[in-house]
């Protein structure tokens, strides 16, 4: 049954090292195609009736865009999208952190109720990761197919969420502001590591343009489309000025670039061997196809602030690429350097930080900047990788466990509209794996078994899906983004139990034929 | 190169800063404020352990350099939120010192501890309340308060002044891997002193506070006190208690369970009125001596140390106030030479009184000179009770810290180069090497 390998999609010749580049180009090229055609929108925004200002009680951003000063240029600017106000439960994650540290002591009388709860808090949350390690619990979690959920660190999501109650009072929004760097430090962390694992993986070959074209856009669009038009059915305007209003066409190119990037655990749950490597490369240029996707919406949508240059898209684009390959290159003259353990994870961390808090200040994604440093770090010779790796992984768990309890804090689980997103999303995402990978087998010479087939069809929602989401929240902190964050939050944790009734099935199925055998 | 790397990382801060107008700094200044000082931190630690000087002095130069006083790089804004940093900072320090109080060997040690911490603290208290006393006419604040309010005034500085700095103490001793009699009296005798400057602090300013005329709510203070104290130990010896249960019986994540913990002590514990420094070392100290993974939370705490202490120093450079310094350079200098001596010799004279070994008496004066954290928040705290004249009498103690803060880690430096106690702490594989040694046998 197993292994006619993808000789097509793998090829370890570097006489064929031009092929990255053609390839990310052309999935740049796609995708910027994309972004161009709505950038008709805001012109004719500005000829027509322009909206200004937001719709603050039910935050969500007005449609439509101004025209900003300094806009008035002979190339066609970046689409700037209308101000919006932070939805309040963001706010204090994105507002100006100067005045955020205002010393809230407990009354004496309150203190023996706070320090009771305070201990109880801690002592629950042994008791949570006693029971989680234990033998009998993880295969309860097995059985019940929840392991997955557990292990990809969601449990930390919803322990952000019940912080953030004002009955557990742990998770102020003082507090959460002081979080701030954390979050962004764990986004940048997401991209650096992708940009690692894309780097590392790029000498040994790349799959076909149209294998990696096929199985990322068809999920692409579809959840892009499908995804949008529910978008579009909540805000009851389904006219075409509502079609080309950039703050939807933004919204629904974020969706479809979650959709289309999948976890890199799909192969282990479906225990699928790939020993050419061919499913894990596809799986890799999934992330970086999540990744040109995110640039490409930071460069082309602009926030409205007080970033002093006003630039073109395509020249914001091209500033990201330049500053992931300037960050890159920074961090080698930092890493070549002998270092101890303890020093690499420092310098490790700092690196993360500054990447991320650059991209910050212009506004772009730190996920694509720390992504590219990263990915040009590891191209780059003589570097001490194995030290790296291991500073990575010393990183991981704390940093993306954090963050992931700041962004649970700032789910905003009472929009209804998150939740009416979320089947549409879950189901047209893997729909739309399902349609990109048939047309890749049609399309290319792709040869995969039938467990392989399922680690790209039925893949999860990565953690850089989540982190692609969040990072949109944090550019454009108005209302919209807030049902996308759940959807995919939630569309995470479902289709991590789909997929793990599907690799069960799989499993059955795979036992019952050898058994007729 | 070390040079080279921070005019490199610094000139693309400011460029990346020059982005936005009016500087204002987003809410990314602090990320990227958060990746600038790990990373420049690093290479100033380097440029400056070249000279000879600890590393720790290249952090606070740093900071001292970037921040807002010098370089501007690194605002106001931005080093205010990185406080959640310090907060940590300290919790881990003082947890990392608790783990060092190993009440087996400090117990042979507690004469000499009582000794110096009586001859050079108290005393120093007193040396430094005649030399404020004496120097009424270069601070102006003393102007309008009559002899008595003048006294009680002086006695709350003089409590403020003498205070030491764990937090340097132990990254000082970590950074030197040193151990031994004289290092381990330090360690007790800065801890024990932290204490006694808590105590002194809460009545003597409710003291001063009653001779201005606001009046003294003994028990107040007594409760106040006795809550930050009592309470602060209390709760540390629970939160010890629970680090016990995880490393005994979850293990998995220690260095995350770690963080959590000193983010609660620091952040919680300062919201209830406790002392997050003395619950964390009241925690280490039960991990050490009550149960058999006191090893475990080292190396666990080691893991994450480096970007939190180079963090915290960086940020404390930052934060220093080099302005005062030059309003009140005159009387802070005097106060600090006066300190420095009152502490070395009380510290000689109290050790030899006690016999204690010729190391401690010669050297264990120096790690008293560090001043920091707990002398700055005493500076607020002070400023908070006397506002009448609170911004003069706080710039005095800020600078004072200041010039202790710049000088003082590179004497204690030196000091433990010579007492021979540098380099002796094992690491974790030579302990391993050890260990295993000593099963062989």
């Amino acid at each position: 049954m197993r292994i006619r390998a993808g000789t097509d999609d793998v090829s370890s010749s570097c006489s064929r090292s031009r092929r990255p580049l053609l390839v990310l180009s052309c999935a740049f090229a796609l995708l910027s195609a994309i972004a161009m055609c709505a950038s008709a929108a805001p012109v004719a925004s500005q000829e027509g009736a322009v909206q200004p200002g937001t719709d603050e009680d039910a935050g969500v951003e007005a449609r439509g865009s101004g025209d900003p000063p300094g806009m008035q240029m002979t190339a066609r600017p970046a689409i700037v999208l209308p101000p919006a106000p932070p939805a309040p439960r963001i706010a204090p994650i994105v507002d100006e952190p100067t005045a955020v540290r205002a010393e809230k002591a407990v009354a004496a009388h309150d203190r023996p109720v706070a320090l009771s709860k305070t201990i109880l808090g801690l002592l629950g949350l042994i008791t949570l990761a006693y029971l989680g390690g234990h033998a009998r619990v993880v295969a309860l979690e097995r059985k019940l197919g929840i392991a997955q959920v557990i292990t990809s660190g969601f449990p930390f999501i919803v322990l952000g969420l019940l912080a953030r109650t004002p009955t557990a009072g742990i998770l102020t929004d003082e507090l959460l502001a002081q979080l701030n760097p954390l979050l962004r430090v764990g986004l940048g962390y997401i991209g650096f590591a992708a940009g690692v694992r894309f780097g590392t993986r790029l000498p040994k070959g790349i799959p076909a343009l149209r294998t990696v074209a096929a199985v990322t856009t068809a999920p692409f669009l579809l959840v892009a489309l499908l995804s949008g038009l529910v978008l579009l059915l909540m805000t009851g305007d389904i006219s075409t000025a509502a079609l080309r209003d950039p703050v939807f066409v933004r919204d629904a190119l974020i969706l479809g670039t979650a959709g289309a990037v999948t976890a890199q655990s799909s192969l282990e749950i479906f225990r699928a061997v790939d020993p050419h490597g061919a499913v894990k490369s596809v799986l890799g240029f999934e992330e970086a196809a999540g990744i040109a996707g995110m640039a490409i919406i930071a460069a082309y949508f602009r926030p409205q602030t007080g970033v002093t240059w006003q630039l073109p898209g395509t020249a914001w684009l091209l500033l990201t690429l330049g500053l992931g390959v300037t960050l890159g290159v920074m961090a080698y003259a930092v890493m070549k350097r002998p270092q101890q353990g303890p020093e690499f994870v420092l310098l490790s961390l700092g690196l993360i930080g500054f990447c991320a808090g650059t991209a910050g200040y212009l506004r772009l994604s730190p996920i694509v900047v720390a992504f590219l440093a990263g990915a040009f770090l590891v191209l780059l010779p003589e570097l001490p990788r194995a030290q790296l790796r291991e500073a990575l992984s010393r990183l991981e768990r704390p940093v993306y466990m954090l963050s992931l309890v700041v962004i649970g804090a700032l789910w905003q689980i009472s929009d209804w509209r998150g939740w009416v997103l979320v089947p549409v999303f879950t189901i047209s995402r893997l729909l739309g794996k399902r349609l990109g990978l048939n047309i890749a087998l049609r399309v290319s010479a792709l040869q995969l078994d039938s467990d392989q087939r399922l680690a790209i069809t039925m893949a999860p929602i990565g953690r850089l899906a989540i982190a692609i989401v969040v990072n949109a929240q944090l550019l454009y902190p108005g209302g919209s983004i807030s049902p996308i964050v759940a959807a995919v939050i939630v569309g995470g944790m479902m289709t991590e139990i789909i997929v793990q009734v599907a690799s069960r099935q799989a499993m059955n199925d795979g036992a019952r034929l050898r058994g007729v055998q | 190169v070390n040079l080279l790397m921070l005019l490199l990382f610094a000139g693309l801060t400011h460029a990346t800063r020059s982005f936005v107008a009016d500087g204002e700094p987003g809410s990314s200044g602090t990320s990227l404020a958060f990746g600038y000082l790990l990373v420049s931190g690093y290479f100033a630690g380097r440029a400056v352990s070249e000279i000879g000087l600890p590393k720790l002095t290249g952090y606070l130069l740093l900071g001292v350099a970037v921040g807002p006083p010098g370089l501007g790089l690194v605002s106001r804004p931005m080093v205010e939120n990185l406080s959640l940093v310090n907060g940590m900072a300290i919790a881990m320090i003082a947890l990392t010192a608790g783990t060092e109080l190993e009440l087996a060997k400090i117990k042979p040690l507690r004469r000499t501890v009582v000794g110096i911490s009586a001859f050079a603290v108290l005393g120093t208290v007193v040396w430094l309340a005649a030399t404020v006393w004496l120097a009424r006419p270069l601070l102006p604040f003393f102007g309008e308060l009559t002899t008595i309010q003048a006294a009680a005034v002086t006695l709350v500085l003089a409590i403020v002044l003498v205070a030491q700095s764990p937090a340097i103490v132990v990254a000082l001793h970590d950074e030197l891997r040193a151990d031994g009699v004289m290092t381990r009296s330090v360690l007790a005798v800065v801890v024990l002193a932290d204490l006694l400057v808590i105590c002194l602090f809460a009545l003597s300013s409710a003291a001063a506070r009653a001779t201005l005329g606001a009046g003294a709510d003994v028990l107040h203070t007594l409760t106040v006190v006795g809550w930050e104290i009592g309470g602060s130990i209390a709760v540390g010896l629970v939160v010890g208690a629970l680090l016990v249960l995880y490393l005994r019986h979850v293990k998995a994540d220690a260095a995350l369970m770690l963080l959590l913990t000193t983010f609660v002590v620091a952040e919680i514990g300062s919201r209830l009125g406790l002392d997050p420094l003395l619950v964390a070392l009241a925690a280490g100290a039960f991990v050490r001596n009550g149960s058999q993974v006191a090893d475990e939370l080292h190396h666990n705490l080691q893991v994450c140390a480096l970007p939190v202490y180079v963090l915290f120093f960086c940020v404390a450079g930052a934060n220093m106030q080099t302005d005062a310094l030059a309003l009140v350079w005159l009387p802070a200098t005097l106060i600090a030479v006066v300190r420095a001596i009152g502490l070395l010799l009380g510290a000689r004279v109290g050790a030899r009184l006690v016999g204690a070994p010729d190391v401690v008496q010669r050297f264990a004066g120096y790690g008293l000179l560090p001043q920091a954290g707990l002398a700055q928040a005493l500076a607020l705290l002070f400023s908070r009770t006397f506002p009448e004249f609170s911004a003069e009498a706080s710039t005095l103690v800020l600078a004072v810290v200041t010039l202790n803060v710049l000088i003082s880690p590179v004497a204690y430096r030196i000091a433990l180069a010579r007492s021979g106690e540098a380099s002796r702490q094992h690491t974790d594989a030579e302990a391993l090497q050890i260990d295993d040694a000593e099963q062989a046998r």
